[in-house]
């Protein structure tokens, strides 16, 4: 081993230590130690011939190791160092004693002061042998940069760094950037528009080629150090394809769904799908998917025109029952027939339905429509195209081709054989299933968008189908299946016989209908039902007699249930043979007895006669209803295709006839079918005649869609999470008063009723959007993407820069100062969007009630400088308290009040601002507000906000009656600091703001190297404070890319790999992350990243082996020190 | 005989205390020469093992002293000094020294006064303990 030589250079720093310490004998004890060669005692040893001392001894007495007592280590330790380093000495084999600042200048007595001199210069003899020599290492350096926050600090430090042709990624949380600048309206002093000056910036960050802009992404992990950080980002679905969306703003128009925006503070709303505000860059949709749907929406896949059933259903929920009718009426014309008489397949469909019972849309649909009186609904301005379409058949396909047709701008004409027009709605469906007035005001309000209605016109009499070819470029033929099927049995033309169609539309159109006391009705469909009812209700018992069982009705069973309920009999399994008249009105019908056999075309099983089995009844009345076909001479006059049943024929998938121009659909061409079939039938038609009649290729319309079923898994989850709740029963008339009148039997749900019932549905109980899909109808480029996930993006990079911005501070959680609680005291943002041109008011200072204020108090100092909430200044408010005043000023006529405590104008041109808002006529009380009150004491005070503060100039209280307060709260720090500090290794001061390295000459820095901070979350500042903040801080990243490499320290801790059992402490203790336990060559054992490492020893003091030091800082030095000191 | 003068080995962190008593210096505040102050980078990388070593030699009382929690500079030493300083002291009673000879400061950078305050304090109370009792040479 080399031998130790060591010199020892005792400075005097003039009289500083020399006035207190014998340098002479501390020299002279020196030179007596072991290993010690030289020992000098020198006037300045920080002078250049100082250090030239310590070189030449160096260079000519081979010294190796060095020491000088004189001031702290703190302050010359690196001069000492970097003399031994020029002579040729590692500086780590250099040691300080600091016998000025810890000596000299704290004794007085110059005998102890020289003997803990020498003890000092001892112990720093006995160290420096310890000493190793240590290596400065360098590593290369990513020169991209990650800025995290996209406010305008974000922005600006983005923009200096790109500008410099280094690449950025710049990370926002939010669906776009700008930050809480792109709230603000104007800024203080200048008054120029907020967005006006960042809209550029915003724009060229998100086109910049150095810019790789990552928004509604958070990061989630930061590995690594200066020079080579890892980061991974989550990139959060928007739903939204980036590249296709145009930001056209459909989807949003569309959505049905709203909650408050955030950008608007709450005072607009926006839709699930959103951009948050017209100069959003990125400038793409956002949908604000929260979780997926609970269920599979399979209602609205089960209904032929897809009714938006979860969408209107959730408003229902949350009480905005105008816009569920707008949603209904989105889709389906007629929402108040279709709330009674629809068979609801949403209903058998709904995945509810599979917990418990499903969600009774169908009444929830009825409830909506019933709220709004359709004559009162608005005429949408269309634009006529002046294209000419006509209508045969005034039923439900024909009414909703027109109204379909008619939005789009064509000329509509329907002819209605009947006296009115409806079909099956006006004349087959019972008054007491569907009241004749509800029926009207739809079709009204179809005859308001400009079609005509021309009734009693029956096609193939006084106007001819031809006639309408020439007159219309396009035929829709909607004439239904009004005709009976007969029942081919003997007696049939009897007296006593009377069709269930014929029975039905004499009842309907009012005219005297009487029926025997013993009826008998057969058939087994709806028709069949509600004949039986009408019959029913005029007295008559009633039997129905249907061929099949019970299991093959084709009626809806609750119908079945509510003429059981009437006291209606089925006989199941017997068909007529013949009826025989007798005396009078009465008659006999003679039946056969059935038995099932195999299944027919149609699935269920055929009705097979049991020969012999003949029967007689008595009945005074029988009405057949056996089913319906079409009445189609007219279109086989001029070469229609037509079925052998009886139906036209259509290509199904566009309902073209084989005659151009010629469109047919509804029950004229599938038989007697459903409402809602034929309202689908008549939006299928005037689609295909809209492209037809724009010269497109007629497309085939999909329609189709199979309802999904929930999995066993999926059921047993969602009955945890959601419990059982029994339907809500509307309230329905006792069968015995059911009877007596042709009243609407059902009533509808209460405001209650349906708020409880629509609760039950999956959909509107989850937050957010529930994917009812009217954005992706919207949507004509086609960019909305529900199969989106999020994404994680692993990227690095060499510096970090922290702009994350604040919060404002909450003032509702000062009560006194009633935000919250009374209507007009809004917080200074809230004012801003107020102001603001584009903003919920159109930039007018309005009351909630929509009035002007007369005067307006503006209260300072709202959480800031108040020992109960945040001790410092928040810096920004007493300024835009003015700016305020100003506006109100500007575009009122009220009379303003700043309460404050200090005015604090210290920028360029605030304080001649604050001359200028003065000078307006704005008056200022000094002193803190106690509280908003609305109790009046006085008969000014009635109605009035009044707030009571205390006037420090005056020394009294003060009242003073205004009509609008605006709060101006203070910036706190958000409330995701301590995630992002923790990500970053970041310090936060005690107030939760991030600390800087030095708060005076290290200003943007911070306790990691590399990751630099800037704007409001190191502090409140202002918009020129951050900017230049944000630029200082692209600066300090620049400076480190520039130099190209990394120098790493070496008093960082290492590992003594032979005595490390990798036991994981260190790695548990570590907040930096530099020791990991890996593997090498098979070997567990700790190791240390140098570059994190930031040298504080905590490992070492936790490893049980000793394997762990720090260099520089090893037991042995340590020791040798403390025994060295202890020594007499 | 003269009177009986503790020896005191205080560990003071780099970033906080050292700078205090660095700048009780400038500001020429003085206090008992009896302390030897050995700089850490913090203090949580106070061994236990280095006070038992001062005890051993002969020192009569410890002081480690750094940052407050929230003045750290690498985080969260404070809390880890306070974790050993827990165990320290229960050592210290089973070895019969006492725990009133251990001290735990937090002392920042502009908190001069208080260091010199608790040096002062330490040497007024080491006096009435008397000195260590693992003084002359006993060997631990």
């Amino acid at each position: 081993m080399e031998e130790i030589k060591t010199g020892v250079y005792i400075c005097h720093c003039g009289l500083n230590i020399a006035g207190t310490v014998d340098v002479e004998e501390v020299a002279r004890y020196a030179g007596t130690l072991p290993s010690v060669v030289v020992a000098r005692n020198y006037q300045y040893m920080c002078s250049d011939p100082g250090q030239a001392l310590i070189k030449d001894d160096i260079r000519n007495l081979g010294l190796n190791r060095t020491v000088v007592a004189s001031c702290s280590p703190r302050m010359h330790e690196p001069t000492f160092r970097r003399a031994c380093q020029d002579a040729g000495l590692n500086p780590y084999l250099y040691e300080h004693a600091n016998i000025r600042e810890h000596c000299s200048w704290v004794h007085y007595d110059k005998q102890l002061a020289t003997g803990k001199a020498k003890d000092l210069v001892r112990a720093a003899v006995r160290r420096v042998s310890c000493n190793e020599p240590l290596e400065i290492k360098e590593r290369p350096l990513n020169s991209n940069v990650l800025v995290v926050g996209g406010g305008i600090a974000g922005i600006q430090a983005a923009l200096d760094i790109a500008n410099g042709e280094h690449k950025v990624y710049l990370v926002e949380k939010e669906p776009a950037v700008g930050g809480h600048m792109a709230q603000v309206d104007r800024t203080f002093p200048t008054l120029d528009c907020s967005e006006c000056i960042l809209t550029p910036k915003m724009t060229e960050v998100g086109q910049h080629p150095f810019i790789t802009l990552l928004a509604y992404s958070e990061i989630k992990e930061v590995l690594g150090s200066i020079g080579s950080f890892k980061a991974k980002i989550r990139k959060k679905a928007r739903y939204v394809d980036a590249i296709k969306c145009v930001g056209c703003g459909e989807c949003e128009k569309k959505c049905p769904r709203r909650t408050d925006s955030e950008f608007d503070m709450g005072l607009a709303e926006r839709g699930m799908a959103y951009i948050p505000f017209p100069q959003a860059v990125p400038h793409i949709a956002t949908i604000d998917r929260k979780e997926e749907r609970p269920c599979k929406a399979a209602c609205k896949d089960a209904c032929p025109i897809h009714m938006n059933v979860p969408g209107y259903v959730s408003l229902i929920r949350e009480g905005k029952l105008r816009e569920a009718y707008e949603l209904m009426r989105r889709t389906n014309p007629l929402p108040a027939v279709c709330g009674r008489v629809c068979f609801a397949p949403c209903e058998d469909a709904c995945n509810r339905g599979q917990m418990d019972e499903p969600v009774a849309s169908r009444a929830l649909k009825r409830f909506v429509a019933d709220q709004v009186n359709v004559d009162d609904l608005e005429i949408p301005q269309v634009t006529r195209n002046g294209k000419k379409v006509a209508i045969i058949g005034g039923g439900p396909a024909g009414l909703t081709a027109a109204h379909d047709l008619a939005l789009k701008g064509y000329e509509m004409t329907i002819f209605e054989a009947l006296p009115e027009p409806g079909g099956m709605l006006r004349y087959g469906i019972p008054q007491y299933r569907l009241p004749k007035e509800i029926l009207k005001k739809e079709i009204a309000y179809i005859e308001r968008l400009g079609v005509e209605i021309k009734t009693n016109t029956y096609i193939g009499e006084e106007t001819q189908f031809e006639d309408l070819r020439k007159s219309y470029q396009a035929l829709f033929v909607a004439t239904g299946a009004a005709e009976s099927l007969r029942l081919d049995v003997p007696g049939e033309d009897l007296p006593v016989v009377i069709q269930a169609i014929e029975f039905l539309r004499n009842m309907n159109m009012g005219k005297k209908v009487e029926v025997g006391k013993r009826v008998i009705v057969i058939g087994g469909g709806n028709t069949a039902i509600d004949a039986s009812r009408v019959a029913r209700r005029l007295g008559a018992e009633v039997r129905i007699v249907y061929r099949r069982s019970r299991q093959e009705m084709p009626a809806a069973s609750e119908e079945v249930e509510a003429a059981e309920a009437e006291g209606i009999k089925i006989e199941f399994l017997a068909a007529p043979t013949k009826i025989i008249a007798e005396a009078g009105n009465v008659s006999k019908v003679e039946f056969i007895k059935m038995k099932l056999g195999e299944p027919d075309e149609s699935g269920r099983r055929r009705p097979i006669p049991i020969i012999g089995s003949e029967f007689v009844v008595d009945s005074d009345t029988v009405i057949p209803a056996l089913g319906q076909t079409s009445d189609v001479e007219f279109a086989k006059r001029l070469g229609a295709k037509t079925s052998r049943r009886g139906m036209m024929v259509v290509n199904e998938a566009t309902l073209e006839t084989n005659i151009e121009g010629v469109f047919a659909g509804g029950d004229v061409t599938t038989g007697p079918a459903m409402v809602i079939d034929a309202i689908a039938a008549g939006k299928k038609a005037a689609q295909s005649i809209d492209e037809y009649l724009k010269g497109e290729a007629v497309s085939p319309k999909e329609n189709e869609r199979t309802p999904q079923k929930l999995s066993e898994e999926e059921v047993s989850a969602l009955k945890k999470r959601f419990p059982y709740g029994d339907r809500v029963k509307a309230e329905e008339m006792e069968p015995e008063a059911r009877i007596r009148s042709f009243q609407e039997a059902q009533r509808g749900y209460s405001t209650l009723e349906a708020q409880q019932e629509s609760g039950r549905c999956l959909a509107s109980q989850i937050e957010g959007c529930i994917e009812c899909g009217e954005c992706k109808d919207a949507c004509e480029a086609d960019a909305i993407d529900f199969s989106q996930t999020d994404q994680v993006i692993e990227l690095e990079a060499g510096t970090v820069i922290v702009a994350t911005g604040y919060d404002l501070f909450d003032p509702s959680v000062i009560a006194q100062y009633g935000y919250k609680k009374y209507d007009n005291v809004l917080t200074g943002l809230e004012f801003e969007r107020l102001t603001c041109a584009a903003g919920p008011t159109e930039g007018k200072i309005l009351l909630k009630d929509g009035r002007e204020p007369e005067s307006v108090a503006i209260i300072h100092c709202v959480g800031s400088r108040d020992q109960n909430y945040h001790e410092y200044c928040s810096r920004v408010c007493c300024m835009y308290g003015l700016k305020y005043a100003h506006l109100i000023k500007e575009n009122t006529q009220a009379a303003v009040y700043q309460m404050y405590i200090d005015m604090r104008c210290f920028g360029e041109g605030y304080e001649e601002f604050y001359r200028r808002v003065c000078d307006e006529g704005v008056n200022f009380i000094r002193g803190k507000v106690a509280k908003v009150t609305e109790v009046a004491l006085t008969e000014e005070e009635k109605g009035k906000l009044i707030v009571v503060a205390e006037d420090t100039l005056l020394g009294r209280i003060v009242r003073v009656p205004v009509d609008m307060v605006i709060l101006c709260p203070g910036l706190e720090a958000r409330s995701d600091a301590e995630d992002i500090a923790k990500l970053f290794a970041i310090n936060r001061r005690a107030d939760g703001f991030f600390l800087e390295k030095h708060v005076k000459l290290d200003p943007v820095a911070t306790a990691t190297d590399g990751v630099f901070i800037a704007g409001c979350c190191e502090g409140p500042k202002d918009i020129p404070d951050t900017v230049a903040q944000a630029s200082a801080a692209a600066g300090k990243a620049l400076s480190v890319i520039s130099r190209g490499r990394v120098v790493i320290e070496p008093t960082i801790a290492h590992v003594n790999e032979i005595l490390c059992q990798a036991c994981g402490r260190c790695e548990e203790i570590c907040d930096f992350h530099a020791p990991r336990v890996i593997s090498k060559d098979g070997v567990r054992v700790s190791s240390v990243d140098g570059a994190l490492c930031k040298g504080c020893g905590a490992c070492a003091v936790v490893c049980p082996t000793g394997a762990m030091s720090v260099s520089h800082f090893t037991r042995k030095q340590i020791n040798a020190l403390v025994e060295a000191l202890l020594e007499v | 005989m003269p009177e009986f003068e503790p020896r005191i080995i205080a560990f003071c962190c780099n970033w906080c205390t050292y700078a205090a008593a660095d700048i009780a210096g400038t500001s020429r505040i003085h206090y008992p020469v009896n302390v030897r102050i050995v700089r850490v980078m913090c203090s949580g990388m106070v061994d236990p093992m280095y006070v038992l070593k001062a005890f051993e030699k002969g020192a009569d009382g410890v002081l480690i002293a750094g940052c407050h929690e929230v003045d750290c500079h690498y985080l969260n030493g404070p809390l880890k000094c306070d974790a050993m300083f827990a165990k320290l002291k229960r050592v210290a009673n089973a070895l019969g020294l006492g725990d009133e000879r251990l001290r735990r400061e937090m002392i920042s950078t502009s908190e001069s006064p208080i260091f010199a305050q608790v040096i002062e304090q330490m040497v007024q109370q080491l006096k009435s303990l008397g000195p260590s009792p693992l003084r002359e040479g006993v060997k631990v």
